[in-house]
């Protein structure tokens, strides 16, 4: 069977989304600051599901926000439970007065589809491979930058993105979060070695014709220990606001 | 001199909070009556609704859900949809239902300008 074809009739398998299991936070926030976090995301979400949607011409669902803050080592875990075992991600590293790594991480056999909807031709499977990976750091490039804009729209931080980032391997590979935060030590001078934290939101495309889901996945952020004080002083700001 | 009452139906106490100091500095004649989600919202004794404010992704129904049964249990209240899927399906969703839509987060000029 041609790859590409069985890619799609794979993808309504493939549903990626995020573990619900329980577990202590490392990172304490107030329930109304963990609210006003959610609704950041929410909002962040929206945004980038909006630019998505205009790019594939079909509508993103968007699941009740799911927030995690959490250790990597375990965000990781949870991660890595159950999820398919080839993956793409787009991964773009931001600094300024928050300074991180954001992850979009689909499966892997699902973004071959995701460039053909994008490029809305017909073309050979050898074509799409070419233009594969140029079209999805595209994406990642306008999903990421969308979805942090809410933070600079909310909060009184300002952030600049570095070059983007395309990543395919085993989900025990990309979702090994030690290796991004690796690569965010390189990247960002002056970045918190110890210990970071993850927020977490999944989506899912939807396609009308066929009534199934097409494409599922990920947004995962990153934060330095500094970054999340940062994080929980300016919602301590808005929330004082009101 | 008898209030005007709108309905704002939200899970997320942050948007209820941002909306709530709006309605409650600028609006004095207008009551503000809150729920987290429809069937909360439901569940209220309001006889009278001028205007309801529903957020969309919720937990239970959404807000589209809770817009149509809305319309017949108060017949007249003006309904908006608030939410931060801005998508242009969304929109046209409300559209067909015959609802405002609005962008969060809600803007005072905006609320300023379906409150008056």
């Amino acid at each position: 069977m041609d790859a590409l074809v069985q890619g799609k009739t794979e993808m309504a398998k493939q549903q990626l989304c995020l573990p619900t299991e329980g577990g202590q936070s490392i990172f304490l926030l107030s329930e109304l600051e963990e609210d006003a976090l959610k609704e950041f995301f929410n909002m962040g979400l929206g945004m980038a599901a909006a630019s998505l949607s205009e790019m594939v011409h079909n509508e993103v669902l968007l699941s009740l926000p799911q927030l995690r803050i959490a250790s990597y080592e375990e965000a990781t875990r949870l991660l890595v439970s159950g999820q398919e075992e080839r993956l793409v991600a787009i991964r773009q590293n931001f600094t300024g007065e928050l300074s991180g790594t954001a992850l979009l991480i689909f499966p892997g056999a699902g973004s071959l589809e995701l460039v053909r909807t994008l490029l809305n031709e017909q073309m050979p499977l050898e074509v799409l491979m070419e233009l594969e990976q140029e079209t999805l750091l595209d994406v990642g490039n306008v999903v990421l930058n969308a979805f942090l804009e809410s933070f600079t729209q909310m909060m009184s931080v300002q952030f600049e993105f570095e070059a983007a980032e395309f990543l395919r391997g085993s989900s025990q590979f990309l979702l090994d979060l030690e290796s991004h935060l690796t690569a965010q030590r390189r990247a960002l001078s002056g970045g918190d070695a110890e210990r970071a934290f993850v927020l977490m939101m999944d989506f899912k495309t939807h396609d009308e014709e066929r009534m199934q889901h097409t494409l599922s996945g990920f947004v995962v952020l990153l934060f330095s220990q500094a970054s999340m004080e940062i994080l929980k002083r300016e919602l301590k700001v808005i929330i004082g606001a009101f | 001199m008898n209030k005007k009452r709108v309905l704002l139906v939200d899970d997320s106490s942050l948007a209820r909070m941002m909306v709530r100091k709006i309605v409650t500095t600028r609006f004095p004649d207008w009551e503000l009556v809150e729920a987290k989600d429809g069937a909360e919202a439901l569940s209220l004794a309001e006889t009278t609704l001028h205007l309801a404010l529903l957020d969309f992704n919720m937990p239970g129904m959404n807000g589209i859900e809770l817009a149509e049964i809305l319309m017949i249990k108060y017949p007249g209240v003006a309904l908006y949809l608030v939410t931060a899927n801005i998508q242009e399906r969304m929109q046209q969703k409300a559209d067909a239902l015959g609802i405002g839509f609005i962008k969060k987060p809600i803007a005072e000029n905006k609320l300023m300008e379906i409150m008056r």
